[in-house]
């Protein structure tokens, strides 16, 4: 008998990682979003990137691979599916933990023409760290990103959920300064906006009363 | 020409933005008098409003809305394309959060139009003031009755639901988001001819309208007023009607979202923003990263139309327009395009992958000032095995920048060739200069 045969004739799908292997983090909150969420589409598959973005608020801003292994099994997808899934969106944090705040320098066309890479360089030796690294304090996270859409601001950066231009070195250091002394991780804090915008008001309030 | 405020005519109240402000300013009196037409009347008077898609390709719209089989036999789906991505845009941002209402009751209306079940808003994750906004108004329309069943008491039930993306331009391609919002990677689909067009099987096989947010935010205008009123905005292109709103930045003094009436030349829009800042006009990329660049020559006396930009040289795209000045090197400036594509392409095609890496790649030799004979030719070479070759449209999309540039400022190229530093040389200049060697962006 050929190994194909023993192995099953049918081809079949990765399964979804078991339950006793997996320690669950979804607050209960987490698992009514993502229950409203279910109801919004023909398929639980459609789930798989508000469900990332559910758990890279539950998991504190960074989706290692108990959170990714934490998805597949409310989504019923595989591990490898998920991951997959994950690693092609820029703004999963799946490679380096992001710190407290993420902050994104734009240096596509509009931001390049008016001098963003001045503001790359000043943000790189201030902070000591390139691109997709963490400053040893765990405060900030610098990456160079894509146009962000907001070129009537250029050169523009991005923090969080908010949007910050035209910016120059003395407006960064306030923000840094300001970024320091809130109490807020900006990560988390989007993620959770993020969750929020895709579920309707009441469905938020079941969820979190 | 001056602005012509149609879509942003209240953009600056955010009364707007509430329900009771959007009524007040005459809001869903379209929706009203929709509900009371029949389906094909409400697509007739979008063919007869020649409007064509804002997304970027200029479709018509009515042939999409017109494609959804009529006697239906399960769920038809509607898509928002608002992953707006297109370096240079940012018009459906502004659109989301100052005139939601605008979006949903022309959706609502496409809805009715083509028996809608439900409609997805797939919106690009930065966007989250737009996606608040959004979700503010879909709550109140929903409690007003203007959502959900039996909207108005016309037995028409439609639901909308709101689709984060999480960072891939590659998703604004449309077969790409609704893998997306299927919940994969945003990878393209096969399409038509090889199978059947969306408006037969398009998200999750169901027949499916998707369309741009400028695109549906049109439509509450033309049920109200009439196609015919509508088609006689622009009437003098050939065959662009309507508004567009364009995303002006750059060196531009008063950078911004204009509206303008198709017919408008490309210095009145230039003006619109308040001229040129830092140095006189030395090219302009009117539509987006994707479109030809233009030199000052070709950018004076261009008409704003889609036939009309065509003719002079590029095209209107996404309305992404970006004016530079004379201090700006377009070899350094292509190079940073080549860097997006490079970095955006979703890799599921090999010409699109590998070409996108070689024209970056030969892109930086020549900015680095190691430029060899022959590399003028070579991105030729390679630009022209992207273009038509790619799976899905962000190959083209890559290769026009390059090629067009060529086309137009081939004489910058052999200079930095010829002696590894650029034509333009001024301290303006050397402020946009990336200081260090590429950085890999994620
Ligand atoms: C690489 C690529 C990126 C695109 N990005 C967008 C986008 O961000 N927003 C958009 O509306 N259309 C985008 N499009 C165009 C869409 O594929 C599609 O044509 C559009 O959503 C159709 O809507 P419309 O007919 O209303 O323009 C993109 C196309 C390609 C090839
Ligand atoms: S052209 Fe090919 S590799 Fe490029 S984005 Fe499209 S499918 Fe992906
Ligand atoms: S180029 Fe930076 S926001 Fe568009």
């Amino acid at each position: 008998m050929s190994e194909l045969l023993q192995l099953g004739s049918v081809n079949q799908r990765p399964q979804p990682p078991k339950r006793e292997e997996l320690t669950l983090r979804f607050s209960d909150a987490a698992v009514k979003e993502l229950d409203a969420l279910r109801t919004h589409y023909p398929e639980e598959k459609a789930c798989v990137l508000p469900g990332l973005w559910i758990a890279q608020r539950e998991y504190g801003g960074f989706l290692d691979g108990e959170a990714l292994a934490e998805v597949a099994y409310r989504l019923d997808r595989s591990y490898a599916e998920v991951e997959g899934v994950a690693t092609f969106y820029s703004m999963y944090n799946t490679a380096h933990r992001p710190g407290r705040h993420k902050i994104e320098v734009c240096t596509c066309l509009s931001c390049h023409v008016n001098g963003a890479y001045r503001v790359w360089d000043y943000l790189k030796s201030k902070l000591g760290v390139g691109h997709g690294e963490t400053t040893a304090d765990g405060e900030f996270m610098l990456e160079e990103v894509e146009c962000l859409d907001a070129c009537d601001r250029a050169p523009v950066i991005q923090v969080g959920d908010q949007y910050y231009g035209p910016v120059d070195d003395a407006y960064m250091d306030r923000l840094l300064d300001e970024l320091r002394a809130s109490p807020v991780n900006t990560v988390v804090q989007m993620a959770d906006s993020i969750v929020a915008v895709q579920v309707t008001g009441p469905e938020r309030e079941a969820a979190h009363r | 020409m001056g602005e012509y405020k149609l879509l942003l005519e209240h953009s600056h109240d955010p009364a707007y933005a509430t329900l009771a402000g959007y009524q007040a300013k005459g809001g869903y009196a379209a929706l009203k008098k929709a509900l009371g037409m029949e389906r094909q009347a409400i697509i007739d008077e979008v063919k007869a409003s020649g409007l064509r898609g804002r997304g970027g390709a200029g479709f018509p719209t009515w042939i999409k809305w017109n494609g959804i089989p009529k006697d239906k036999k399960g769920k038809h789906y509607l898509i928002c394309n608002a992953d707006e991505g297109e370096p240079g845009t940012f018009k459906d941002k502004q659109l989301m959060e100052t005139t939601p209402f605008l979006l949903i009751e022309g959706m609502t209306i496409a809805g009715f139009a083509t028996q809608g079940d439900a409609g997805y808003i797939y919106i690009r994750g930065e966007f989250v003031d737009a996606a608040k906004a959004l979700r503010k108004a879909i709550d109140e329309a929903y409690a007003a009755g203007l959502l959900g069943k039996n909207i108005l008491g016309s037995g028409y039930d439609f639901d909308l639901y709101i689709h984060l993306g999480a960072g891939s331009y590659e998703c604004g391609e449309e077969s790409a988001l609704m893998s997306s919002l299927m919940g994969e990677r945003g990878m393209p689909r096969l399409k038509f001819p090889h199978v059947p067009l969306p408006t037969i099987s398009g998200v999750w096989d169901r027949p499916t309208v998707i369309n741009n947010v400028e695109t549906y935010t049109c439509a509450p205008f033309i049920i109200n007023n009439g196609g015919n009123w509508y088609a006689s905005l622009g009437a003098s292109t050939k065959n662009s009607r309507g508004t567009k709103i364009f995303s002006v930045s750059g060196h531009v003094n008063k950078p911004g979202n204009y509206e303008i009436e198709f017919g408008t030349s490309l210095m009145d829009l230039l003006e619109m923003a308040g001229g040129m800042k830092g140095g006189a006009l030395k090219a302009c990329v009117p539509g987006g990263s994707s479109v030809p660049i233009m030199n000052a020559q070709q950018c004076d006396g261009a008409i704003i139309g889609y036939e009309e930009m065509a003719e002079a040289g590029s095209m209107v795209g996404s309305g992404g327009c970006m004016f530079l000045n004379e201090h700006t090197c377009i070899v350094t400036f292509i190079w940073r395009t080549a860097q997006f594509y490079a970095n955006e392409s979703c890799g599921k095609c090999t010409p699109c992958r590998e070409g996108t890496k070689w024209l970056l790649q030969i892109m930086e030799r020549i900015r680095s000032g190691g430029g060899r004979s022959g590399d003028i030719e070579l991105l030729q070479e390679v630009c022209s095995q992207i273009d038509g070759r790619s799976f899905c449209g962000l190959g083209d999309a890559a290769a026009w920048p390059v090629a067009g540039a060529i086309k137009v400022f081939r004489d910058e190229f052999e200079y930095f060739i010829e002696h590894g530093r650029s034509i333009v040389q001024s301290a303006e200049s050397a402020r946009m200069l990336p200081e260090s060697p590429v950085v890999a962006v994620s």
